[in-house]
């Protein structure tokens, strides 16, 4: 207990919080449900307002946590339940089965290039594809091999293989298990149950993109040419899909024109009702960028009201619309068609600064989309305000917003203190916010937790 | 209705907002009291003109006219004829991202305006307060079955005598001056509605203003289409309702025709042979206006789509029942006349009759059934200030 904190979130804050902590001497578990630390920002061309490359900034934090003594990875692995008080908390932690020995694996990508099963990327949004066996980006921490369980034609395997396999008697797939050179696989692996006591923890969980489809008139997922800003972010990034080229999914051609759509999902009464914070300066910076990628293309970007608040947002901003003549046009788009033969896309919408009903047609377009905090609930049972009605009858329960974004006690004073002493908040779980207000909120939610750490008496 | 709407509209969160979008001119809360309530939700991102079917046809921005709310502009808002080219098919609503629900804004201006355009100011009250308008339709009621009461001619109960019961010779000149004063006084606030027009759409320097004349021939000779086939509403998402709508108001006009303008022939003991055109055009104007009031009743009762399940407007509502009740009871007087049942034969004739007069008298010039006048005349005007109004030419809008 004595001088241990529990991270639950490998993202940028979950990293930050973890620096932090493990600078003071403090024992740090970090505890991570996918197979790398990274979270988001790792997915990110490029930051706000000064271009930095996202990877170029983030990988160094994701390695000093690999190579930090004070701090223990559990990547892959999910937080079940918790109880106890501030000071001796009683953590539960389910380690998910890699089915790769975690200290043979040497990383060496041999597995992933012989393996047979192919499965939409993730980390490129889908427009790529990885294997069933696979390290989700080059730059992963840590940077071992983990297989898919639901696609691994070993584990289970497609239906008709399976028939085959039994008529034939012959043995399923297990490629991986041949071509490894450290002999690395294991098929037998159980899910490993850990418990932790620590006395104090951080909640730093972060996002996920709202469903686009939650807005139907712009038919995502129907119209071809229709991207979340995350895709496109993944068309403009080097390590993307297509290295950095932007092409349109219909005919692999470059887009003249493209549209950008802020407020998807946010600010809507039918999605959420809050604002996404991040929206526009990500697509004040994609309109720049794409702008850099593609000499000469159009880029619009369709608004209600640029929030460019922070430092040197709204340079950023007017820069775009001054030095690199993008077009910011005053009007929700109503309605997106697709024309059937070139998969052009028809915009319709009112310019509210000119009064005037616009048609227009468009190669690609961007949807900003919302966002929403990500699903706590199965780490730490939940209770929502106001409501009397517990998501579990576990000791320690968290408050959350109707919105599901943890509850902030005293928003002014102590902006990381949750309902619950000895747990704070950061990052995105507390409400929408962009990289740099995540950081500061970490490094925040990192003192206050060590402060209760510190306080915490040898048992 | 979820959490979040709930929060939206009772205030909330957003309550500081409000009082930065109204200007306390009591604009934006008199809109709200008459229906309009997702006023205060609307952050201008001109969606619902650009979804709507009428205003790609026309210059009506729907918007604006929500601007107009919000900033307190009651002299542009009396001045505009956007509400009434809209007929309220709601597919604004169904991609509103602030679920502000346009088209119910634009029925609340519509009331607002119907309001301010009535010199008199009987129909303001009538439309603010639910108390007024059932007092009044009450009064006049009772009023009127008590005359009938106390004024009737002599009741023959042997067999269905309504000339006597009703000499032609006095219902006929009192219908015709009724009739003569309540079109006055509708022309009157019609008068009215195009100096607000007036008023508050200045000459711009260029914008090709019309003639009357050409005006008119501009809009389909726009009376008589907007009045007879009201074919906006078969070009937008209101399609459904269009045939009743229609049906409806052929079914009054024709019931106008017989029983105001040929009412010597009407009101008669005489029974005619079925193939007489009285009786054909009493049957078809019967079926017309209990079919068209049923349905919309119904729709009302079952909320079947965004126009009958928003909020409905007491005014709205007691159109639609008096419209019912006077058709049903005039169809029976017929039917226990072709019964030789007497005594109900006048019965019902006096409730009928007490249910005509409200209908006439309140709800022609003064409530929503004044919108006869405004909605052909709306767009005539606006046609004349050289603003761009749905054509019947322009059928079938093409839709990307």
């Amino acid at each position: 207990v004595f001088n241990q904190v529990l991270v639950v979130g490998g993202g940028i804050a979950g990293i930050q919080a973890a620096l932090d902590l493990a600078e003071q001497d403090l024992k740090v578990f970090l505890v991570e449900k996918t197979p790398s630390i990274g979270g988001k920002m790792s997915q990110l061309d490029k930051t706000f307002p000064t271009l930095d490359c996202a990877s170029c900034i983030l990988t160094p934090k994701m390695v000093a946590v690999s190579r930090n003594k004070n701090i223990e990875l559990l990547t892959y692995s999910e937080v079940r339940g918790i109880s106890g008080k501030a000071g001796d908390f009683h953590v539960t932690v389910a380690k998910k089965p890699r089915y790769v020995n975690f200290d043979a694996c040497t990383g060496c990508n041999e597995c992933v290039m012989k393996c047979p099963a192919k499965v939409p990327d993730e980390f490129n949004m889908g427009l790529g594809e990885r294997k069933a066996i696979y390290i989700p980006f080059p730059q992963a921490v840590p940077r071992k091999a983990t297989i898919d369980a639901e696609h691994c034609w070993r584990l289970t395997p497609p239906e008709k293989m399976r028939k085959n396999a039994l008529e034939r008697g012959i043995t399923l797939c297990g490629v991986c298990a041949r071509v490894c050179p450290p002999n690395a696989i294991d098929f037998s692996q159980k899910e490993e149950v850990v418990d932790l006591n620590v006395s104090s923890i951080v909640i730093a969980t972060g996002l996920e993109l709202e469903d686009p489809r939650r807005v139907p008139e712009y038919g995502y997922g129907k119209h071809t040419n229709v991207y979340t800003h995350l895709e496109f972010e993944r068309l403009l990034s080097s390590t993307g899909p297509t290295s950095g080229e932007v092409l349109r999914r219909s005919d692999g051609r470059h887009p003249k024109r493209i549209a950008f759509i802020q407020c998807v999902c946010s600010r809507d009464l039918r999605a959420n009702f809050y604002c996404s914070a991040f929206c526009c300066m990500a697509s004040i910076r994609q309109s720049m960028l794409a702008k850099e990628h593609l000499p000469g293309v159009d880029c619009s970007v369709f608004y209600m009201d640029i929030r460019a608040f922070g430092k040197g947002y709204y340079q950023f901003f007017k820069r775009t619309e001054e030095e690199y003549g993008v077009k910011y046009i005053r009007g929700r788009v109503a309605r997106i068609e697709e024309k059937p033969d070139t998969k052009n896309l028809m915009l319709v919408y009112e310019d509210t600064r000119l009064g005037s009903f616009v048609k227009a047609e468009f190669d690609m377009v961007v949807l900003a989309v919302g966002i929403k905090p990500s699903e706590i609930s199965p780490a730490i049972p939940i209770t929502v305000s106001g409501s009397k009605r517990l998501e579990s009858s576990l000791p320690v329960t968290l408050e959350v917003e109707e919105d599901r974004f943890v509850k902030l006690v005293n928003p002014y004073l102590n902006p990381v203190a949750t309902s619950v002493n000895g747990i704070f908040v950061a990052g995105v779980a507390a409400g929408a916010k962009d990289v740099s207000d995540s950081v500061m909120q970490a490094s925040a939610a990192a003192m206050k937790s060590s402060i209760v750490a510190k306080d915490a008496k040898a048992p | 209705m979820s959490a979040k709407q709930t929060r939206a509209t009772s205030g909330g969160r957003i309550g500081p907002l409000a009082s930065i979008t109204t200007t306390g001119t009591g604009l934006a809360e008199e809109i709200i009291e008459l229906g309009g309530k997702g006023i205060r939700n609307c952050y201008q991102c001109g969606t619902c003109t650009a979804v709507c079917p009428i205003s790609e046809a026309s210059s009506a921005n729907f918007r604006k006219t929500i601007k107009y709310v919000q900033l307190g502009l009651d002299r542009k808002l009396l001045g505009d004829v956007t509400p009434w080219l809209c007929y309220y098919c709601g597919d604004c609503q169904a991609s509103c991202p602030r679920q502000a629900n346009p088209s119910e804004i634009m029925a609340a201006v519509r009331r607002y305006q119907t309001g301010r355009y009535d010199w008199t100011g009987i129909s303001s009250r009538l439309i603010r307060s639910k108390k007024v308008e059932l007092l009044a339709i009450g009064l006049l009621f009772f009023l009127t079955a008590g005359v009938v009461w106390l004024f009737h001619g002599p009741v023959v109960t042997s067999a269905v005598r309504l000339e006597t019961f009703a000499p032609i010779g006095i219902v006929e000149p009192v219908g015709l001056a009724a009739f003569a004063i309540l079109a006055a006084l509708l022309m009157s606030n019609t008068f009215r509605m195009y100096r607000f027009i007036k008023s508050s759409n200045p000459d711009q320097a260029g914008a090709p203003r019309r003639g009357p004349i050409s005006a008119l021939r501009e809009t389909t000779s726009i009376l008589g289409s907007y009045f007879l086939t009201q074919f906006p509403m078969s070009e937008c998402g209101a399609r459904r309702r269009w045939v009743d709508h229609v049906l409806m108001v052929a079914g009054y006009a024709v019931s106008f025709l017989l029983f105001v303008v040929l009412l010597r022939y009407t009101l008669t003991d005489q029974i005619y042979p079925w193939t007489n055109p009285l009786v054909l055009a009493g049957y078809f104007s019967a079926f017309a206006l209990l079919y068209g009031t049923s349905i919309s009743i119904s729709r009302r009762v079952r909320g079947s789509d965004t126009y009958s399940r928003s909020a409905r407007h007491s005014t709205d509502w007691m159109f639609i029942l008096l419209l019912f009740f006077t058709a049903l009871t005039g169809f029976m007087v017929v039917l226990f006349q072709y019964l030789s049942m007497p005594m109900y034969a006048y019965v019902t004739f006096t409730l009928h009759l007490s249910f005509v007069v409200p209908l006439l008298v309140l709800e022609v010039p003064f409530a929503k059934w004044s919108h006869l006048a405004y909605r052909p005349f709306a767009a005539y005007f606006a046609s004349l200030r050289g603003m761009k109004i749905p054509r019947l030419r322009e059928r079938g809008v093409s839709r990307v």
